[in-house]
């Protein structure tokens, strides 16, 4: 609807100037991403020594065997752990965002009491920062036998104040007391009135609050690291880190790691990197609708 | 409005680098929030929550882990072989402990090892010591670093083998191996995989500038001020990240860091400023102001690129370096690079000290269920000939174990990396041998710590190397009478 | 809004007002995971402050001992300092990345700023720890690609990890990683003006440039605002970037570098919990005193713009 008069304020000036900023801000974001590719494809002396310098191939093109080296290195365990982190993000994320969307609709549809004051507390909740809360969760998961479990990383996936936050936020705006209220005349139980009338018109938010949950539990790192110790559970990014720490330490034995942490690295992102860039239309609607207001 | 800005808050909230904050409250200011009344309340209602948490018994999941005589430590990451034997859980990083448990559990009918990575070092200790103070979660034997096994001491964490049968297996150490696991009669833990100190050299460099192996540092000072003069590489290095290096070679010259013994832990002796480690550290400093090495922090990417291109004639390393720069890239093939194994430097060729880098040991914890059973493990774990020579034929291990130690094999082993010298015999055993034993303090990791910044302020030149060893004898001084300790 | 929702208000008020506890069940099933999973181990967590336990010796109750200590710290005083000197020199310069490539984004249509709004924003979807890595390699001074440049100059590379650089290469971290995604929630925001107030501004001859800094600036500041708040907290807390270029740091990221990492040495490598835990409370109490001095800054000063 807005477009229209955009383009046509865009197309007076085709800005020499802002092209080239942008052409700069692209080699810059994506210099890194480049550089993952290259060395992804070096073998261990040539990521060190090799002909091409840093930001291009070496003699030897080694992708390949790389790649099988991955597969089979530890009987495959690095794509064990990129199962698990889709794993614990796609149940972390979904498991957030039901929630989220209940207490959301909760907090923004049924004024009961002391409703603001727990509101308040949610939000005023997470100054203390994560360190502080390691130590005791670690001691809570053990104490429920949690731990070395998917659900210590899971379950502590779960708790995305913020997700609440902009639940509410939406479900004020966007599901009006009057449809509510009607559909609860016409007899609808109220889980019925939230399935029916409410969710269909949350979607949006849903969507977003999906996505950025699916990414924070698959980027975290901190948790899973303090919880797991069988590396069957680990999720890809404890696993990487471990190797980098093993390859980093005395006891490397035999095989070269650095190829390995940098072409895991590489199909690491691959999964994000495809779910953003296909999902754009998604998460991009979801952020500038709150802009819309 | 607030919709995007509230999206923005979950991604902040659910990343380890940045967590959010109530602020958007604050912010629109829409309803008084004191937060002083509010937290107070929810402090009463979550104490109440703890209560009942506490009082939740911990065997909840008994049932379901009969067989097992570990606490939490989880499931196992390899296969059970006898399924009715009792299980032992181990938690351990070597490269090819997986082989080895499988060739345990193959040839043990009594007891099977459950083993699991719980992480390299640090991360595995971080974890452990949570466990530790959680009283629940650890695995019955733990793998650590002898360096570390007095703070875990300590901490009520280990259990005392002598009484679980450790005198069967001394016989199979080194004295200097044995004293590193041992406060007076106890032991603490059972040695596996040691680092002798030995100087690996780089022979086509040394050909190259007519240099001849230097035997003791003058020599190897002055060999470094003669390859900087003919424009060749740095001698060696001094990276800040190695305090384990530097103290070993402080030791060398007749530092005795710590007098300290578990059976009397509130007690400890300091001596970090003595004479001999004043020398080293002003030798080191002088080195380094000179340009003679490099002050590349080792281990990591840019280290080990250096190595592989010839940065460096010389790394004064441990036993594990030829396995260690062969899985590093550092390869001998192809580039022209001759590498070779020599003894470490001597201040006194007379009088020639052997020091250890640092080794690794199995350790049985007080969560343990079945203690024996656990020390068994601890024992014979890493300990067959089969076990041992896999760990030999991976380059993952320097073995303690005489078995392997004693071994002609072992000794006539021509080593790839060096060309196939038979560096164990020429180099290797026989430092390992002469090693006496290192009395380590029960808070290891600060002290590395705090040495890691001394050795910063000897690189960057801010201190003498006298002065940073006086005032990290301070440093620790205080540091061990705030912890409650009684400075001898 | 309509009158039968006036008609329909009244009863329906009533019917929940009645039945309280419905909202209750909506929120319950978070309510358990926010008690278990954040409220409890935060009171565990203040509780085991309050305590004082030497390597050597018993745990005694100290009561604000710890926090007395912890202010005194010259430990902990060095880490806040760092943070806060990072957050003030970081944020401006992220904010800047951010909004002038939201404005020239908004204000292009071509195929290649579709590209570029993607590629800024990449970098969010790659974890921290990737991220890290990734940098930490392109910083080596012996085969990183600053090697290859300087050797042209015939000057051997810097050593941006050293104490003296250490400063500026974890800024371009945190901004290659963060810049991208503040930039789309600005943009977010520039897309919701309505554009006709644009056109009433060109009628008045105001030009790109002027319509940028006059009008859509200040139409989002509220929004630049509250990321302002989230950037200077989570710079605060600034932990595993500093924590994963450690080991690659030539020793310039010590144990006390950010407070965060004070914490975490202190509980997992100094076996500290129990000042561990003061310092990690000390912290949230130094970012608390910080958020709302910036907000109470922010407040007074749109307060007197508009």
């Amino acid at each position: 609807m807005t477009t229209i008069t955009r383009v046509s304020t865009a197309k007076k000036r085709p800005n020499i100037t802002a092209h080239v900023f942008l052409v700069a801000l692209i080699i810059y974001f994506l210099l890194p991403l480049w550089w993952l590719f290259v060395a992804s494809t070096k073998d261990p002396q040539g990521l060190f020594t090799g002909t091409g310098g840093a930001l291009w191939f070496d003699k030897n093109f080694n992708l390949l065997a790389n790649i099988q080296e991955l597969i089979t290195y530890k009987g495959g365990i690095y794509f064990r752990w990129l199962g698990n982190s889709a794993l614990y993000s796609l149940l972390g994320g979904v498991g957030a965002t039901i929630l989220a969307v209940l207490a959301g609709y909760g907090f923004a549809k049924f004024p009961f009491k002391g409703r603001d004051f727990s509101f308040a507390i949610l939000l005023g909740s997470v100054m203390v920062p994560l360190t502080a809360l390691v130590i005791p969760t670690f001691m809570l998961m053990s104490q429920l036998h949690l731990t070395n479990t998917i659900w210590a990383v899971i379950l502590p996936s779960l708790l995305s104040p913020f997700g609440v936050y902009l639940m509410r936020v939406y479900a004020a705006d966007a599901v009006p007391d009057e449809l509510l209220d009607a559909a609860r005349v016409d007899g609808s139980g109220e889980l019925r009135t939230f399935l029916t009338v409410a969710l269909p018109l949350m979607r949006p938010a849903v969507v977003t609050v999906l996505l950025l949950s699916v990414v924070g539990t698959w980027n975290n790192y901190f948790l899973p690291l303090a919880v797991l110790s069988d590396q069957n559970l680990y999720p890809v990014t404890v696993g990487l880190g471990g190797w980098q720490a093993l390859a980093a330490s005395n006891n490397g034995g035999g095989t070269s790691l650095y190829t390995l942490i940098v072409v895991g690295s590489l199909i690491s992102i691959i999964p994000l990197v495809i779910a953003f860039l296909s999902l754009q239309k998604y998460w991009q609607g979801g952020l500038s609708l709150g802009a819309l207001k | 409005m607030v919709t995007f800005i509230a999206s923005s808050a979950v991604r902040l909230l659910s990343h380890p680098t940045e967590s959010a904050t109530a602020s958007s409250r604050f912010f629109f200011r829409r309803e008084p929030f004191t937060v002083k009344t509010k937290s107070l309340l929810a402090v009463v209602s979550a104490g109440a929550l703890l209560a009942t948490l506490a009082g939740c018994s911990p065997d909840v999941s008994a049932g379901g882990s009969t067989d097992s005589a570990g606490g939490d430590a989880g499931s196992c990451s390899n296969t059970i072989v006898n399924k009715d034997a009792p299980q032992v859980s181990v938690w351990a990083w070597y490269p090819n402990i997986n082989t080895v448990v499988d060739m345990f559990n193959k040839s043990h009918d009594d007891v099977q090892v459950c083993w699991s990575n719980a992480g390299q070092g640090a991360d595995e200790y971080a974890k452990f010591s949570t466990a530790i103070a959680a009283g629940t979660g650890a695995p019955d034997v733990v793998m650590l670093e002898a360096e570390v096994v007095p703070g875990f001491i300590l901490q009520d964490a280990l259990v005392d083998l002598s009484e679980h049968g450790a005198d069967d297996v001394k016989a199979n150490f080194s004295a200097g191996a044995w004293k590193d696991v041992s406060s007076g009669d106890s032991v603490y833990a059972i040695p596996v995989d040691g680092g002798p100190m030995a100087m690996i050299y780089r022979a086509d460099i040394f050909t190259k500038y007519g240099i001849t192996v230097p035997t003791t540092w003058d020599e190897y000072a002055a060999a470094a001020q003669q390859l900087k003069d003919a424009g060749g590489p740095f001698m060696g290095d001094f990276g800040s990240n190695v305090p384990a290096w530097f103290t070993a070679l402080m030791t060398q010259n007749g530092q005795k860091a710590w007098d300290y013994e578990s059976a009397d832990p509130q007690k400890i002796g300091i001596d970090l400023n003595d004479d001999g480690s004043k020398k080293v550290a002003d030798y080191w400093q002088d080195l380094v102001k000179k340009g003679l090495v490099d002050t590349k922090d080792q281990f990591n990417t840019d280290y080990i690129g250096g190595l592989a291109n010839g940065s460096y004639a010389t790394y004064v390393s441990a036993a594990w370096a030829p396995g260690y720069l062969t899985g590093a890239g550092a390869s001998t093939e192809g580039d022209g690079a001759e590498w070779k194994a020599a003894p470490l430097p001597q201040w006194d060729p007379a009088n020639p000290v052997s020091v250890n880098w640092g080794g690794s040991t199995f350790a049985v914890t007080t969560q343990a269920k079945d203690k024996d059973l656990a020390a068994t493990v601890a024992k014979e774990l890493y300990a067959s000939d089969e076990e041992l020579q896999d760990g030999v034929d991976t380059q993952t291990i320097f073995p303690l174990n005489q078995k392997m130690l004693a071994s002609d094999a072992f000794a006539d082993t021509p080593v790839k990396f060096f060309n196939g010298q038979t560096a164990n015999k020429d180099v290797y055993i026989p430092a390992e041998n002469a090693y006496e034993g290192y009395t380590y303090s029960p808070f290891t990791t600060y002290y590395y710590s705090e040495l890691t910044k001394s050795m910063v302020s000897i690189i960057d030149g801010s201190k003498s190397g006298s002065e940073s060893l006086d005032d990290l004898q301070k440093t620790m001084t205080d540091y061990a009478k705030a912890q409650g300790f009684t400075v001898k | 809004m309509t009158n039968p929702a006036a008609v329909l208000r009244a009863p329906s008020r009533r019917r929940n007002l009645r039945r309280p506890w419905i909202g209750w069940l909506f929120i319950a099933p978070f309510g358990v995971i926010f008690l278990v999973f954040l409220v409890a181990p935060l009171v565990y967590a203040f509780y085991l402050s309050l305590f004082s336990k030497g390597l050597a010796t018993g745990t005694i109750f100290s009561g604000a001992g710890n926090y007395v200590k912890a202010f005194t710290d010259p430990e902990f005083l060095s880490g806040i300092w760092f943070v806060i000197r990072f957050a003030v020199i970081l944020i401006p310069i992220q904010m800047a990345v951010s909004l002038a490539a939201a404005l020239v984004l908004d204000a292009l249509t071509t195929r290649l700023s579709r590209f570029a709004r993607l590629a800024i924003f990449v970098p969010y979807a790659i974890p921290a720890v990737v991220g890290t890595l990734m940098w930490g390699f392109l910083y080596s001074p012996t085969f990183g690609p600053l090697t290859d440049l300087f050797k042209v100059v015939n000057q051997s590379a810097p050593e941006i990890l050293s104490s003296g650089n250490i400063f500026g290469g974890l800024l371009n971290i945190v901004v290659w990683q963060w810049a991208g995604y503040y930039m789309i929630i600005i943009y977010a925001a520039l897309r919701g003006i309505d554009p006709s107030i644009y056109e009433a501004a060109r009628i008045d001859g105001a030009g790109p440039r002027q319509i940028a800094f006059r009008i859509k600036v200040p139409m989002i500041s509220s929004a630049m605002a509250l990321i302002l708040v989230f950037a200077l907290i989570g710079t605060l807390q600034f932990f595993t970037e500093p924590q994963v270029l450690r080991p690659i740091s030539n020793g310039s990221i010590t144990s006390s570098f950010t407070p965060n990492i004070y914490a975490f040495d202190l509980a997992f490598r100094f076996s500290q919990f129990n000042y561990a835990s003061t310092i990690s409370f000390s912290l949230g109490i130094v970012v608390f005193i910080a958020v709302y001095i910036f907000l109470f800054a922010s407040r007074k000063r749109r307060g007197g713009l508009s």
